[in-house]
């Protein structure tokens, strides 16, 4: 009864071979199954699935919120997929983390406020993340964070724990400058802080530009042009003007020849610091700029004259030549 | 007269060397505009086109260099024609393309009933001659500055980088409006000339053409006596 029940299921040709198989094929595929559910200790994680399902069961519903006495709300839901082919999801339960929620129903939050939310969720990460949290807090994020300056990044601000894009991916590295400009781009938030809004001005510049057409075809390969962290620095990042910034301007010439290995002394200036020229900041670069502006328009409107006269002179000619 | 007189413009090697310059300068102009207007779509879709941003920059540099290599051929032209005294300097600038050009506005305004009497080249052709020049010095001069920044940058400010990449940027545009403008004008879509002047193409010009558009040049051959008589 069996075998011929199976038929229709697996039937590939008409041929009778094709039945005998069935059970073959289907021991292939019990057997990689097996294989492909159990890495390394098959009752572990056969545990930790099912504790995730406990888990997901409620958390796949869209929209779910946890609201904030601050009355900001996060997001609780998690998309099963992102976070299977996470690096976390490969490796953690949700309740390495979110050690407290086994318990349902889930003890209370204490933070009152996101900010408060976000730092409790940085000390999840630094159970295991030790070095990079350490980086951290001696950058010029971590320290303006610790100032009690809201709007200051930290872990999860730039990393999405149930997403986490491995960081040594292509992915992740080409699309660098968006994930800094969210803040670096806002003229709003810099302000605040006495700085300009760079993003636009690196993305118009040679090394923005590779990395944006770079990404055009080959997304899945990283830029060779340099993005925000290459010379700024990623974790420890520092202020430029900070002696210890790789940007410093004791320390620039050093951080060019990280690529530009053989740049010249007087190589520094090629970089225009993240600024539109103008009388001060590149002078040259504004003068040549104005140069264009004024010369372009200049030669296209007496070319343009001269043609149209020509044309006009030869209109004339013709209507006379047709009046006689 | 089934078959018009003509006098030679140019000689084959300068009609070869004006082909090398149409194909390096479209060829550069696709690859150079769609990294100075990065951020359009029609920029993405060209880049996709050709393979990629590297592939680009490849096939920009290698016609530069064509370009560059077709430049010093033309300097080294000149200079041995001037010495074999086959070169009369009729591309050199001087007073009389000043009266040229007011002279030649004041005829299309019909304020004067003749054409200037130009000579071999007329003030227009010289504009496009040394804007050629100028252009190309300016462009492969920046352009080997962002080509080797690092080098450069032992001897000069690095300053000179991004400055040439605005150079390059504008003188780009500048060249591709003026030969749009003045070059697809003057050689193309002139009403008595359209759809071309064949000059550039068989390195000759109508006898008849050479006395109204180049009475000066007309004169002087036929005093040295180098024109069949009327």
């Amino acid at each position: 009864m069996g075998p011929a029940r199976q038929i229709p299921i697996v039937r590939v040709g008409t041929s009778v071979t094709s039945v005998r198989l069935v059970p073959i094929v289907l021991g292939v595929l019990i057997g990689a199954a097996v294989l492909w559910l159990a890495p390394a200790a098959p009752a572990l994680a056969q545990d930790a699935a099912q504790e995730n399902d406990t888990c997901l069961a409620c958390h796949t519903q869209p929209g779910m919120v946890l609201e904030l006495p601050s009355t900001e709300v996060v997001s609780v839901t998690i998309d099963p997929k992102r976070f299977a082919g996470s690096a976390h999801g490969q490796a953690l339960t949700c309740t390495t983390c979110h050690e407290a929620n086994a318990e349902i129903p889930h003890p209370r939050v204490t933070a009152k406020t996101m900010r408060e939310y976000q730092d409790a969720r940085s000390r999840i990460c630094a159970t295991c993340h030790t070095d990079p949290v350490e980086a951290f807090a001696g950058s010029v994020h971590g320290r303006a964070g610790r100032m009690g300056f809201a709007d200051t990044p930290n872990c999860t601000t730039c990393h999405n724990p149930h997403d986490a894009a491995r960081v040594k991916t292509p992915a992740f590295r080409n699309n660098l400058p968006q994930l800094c400009g969210t803040c670096h781009a806002d003229a709003r938030i810099m302000q605040k802080y006495g700085l300009r809004p760079v993003y636009q001005s690196y993305i118009n510049e040679f090394h923005g530009v590779t990395t944006t057409l770079y990404k055009l075809t080959k997304p899945m390969s990283p830029t060779p042009a340099a993005i925000c962290n290459d010379c700024h620095g990623g974790h420890e990042i520092r202020a430029a003007s900070d002696p210890a910034s790789k940007v410093h301007p004791d320390n620039i010439l050093g951080t060019c020849r990280t690529c530009h290995t053989d740049a010249g002394r007087l190589f520094t200036t090629a970089w225009t610091e993240h600024q539109t020229p103008s009388p001060q900041a590149s002078p040259l670069v504004y003068y040549v700029q104005l140069f264009y502006r004024f010369l372009i328009p200049a030669t296209v409107a007496f070319l343009g004259l001269l043609t149209v006269l020509d044309l006009g002179r030869w209109a004339t000619d013709q209507v006379r030549r047709m009046g006689r | 007269m089934s078959r018009a007189a003509v006098v030679s413009r140019f000689t084959l090697a300068q009609r070869i060397e004006h082909f090398v310059l149409i194909i390096s300068f479209n060829v550069l102009a696709f690859t150079g505009l769609p990294q100075k207007y990065f951020y359009t779509g029609w920029a993405e879709r060209i880049i996709q086109l050709l393979g990629g941003i590297e592939r680009v920059r490849f096939i920009h540099r290698t016609f530069a260099v064509i370009l560059i290599a077709e430049a010093l051929w033309h300097i080294g032209a000149v200079i041995a024609a001037r010495r074999a005294g086959r070169d009369r300097g009729d591309m050199g600038l001087n007073f009389g393309d000043v009266r040229g050009v007011l002279g030649d506005i004041a005829y299309l305004l019909g304020l004067r009933g003749s054409k200037p009497a130009f000579d071999r080249f007329d003030y227009r052709q010289k504009i496009e001659y040394w804007a050629v020049i100028w252009g190309t010095a300016i462009m492969a001069t920046t352009g080997l500055i962002m080509w080797f920044p690092e080098t450069l940058a032992r001897f000069v400010p690095g300053v000179l980088v991004p400055a040439s990449r605005v150079a390059h940027g504008g003188e780009a545009l500048l060249a591709m409006l003026a030969v749009i403008i003045w070059h697809f004008y003057n050689a193309h879509f002139r009403p008595d000339i359209f759809p071309m002047d064949p000059a550039m193409w068989s390195g000759q010009m109508e006898l008849e053409r050479l006395r109204h558009d180049h009475a000066a040049e007309y004169d002087r051959l036929q005093k040295a006596g180098q024109l069949p008589p009327d």
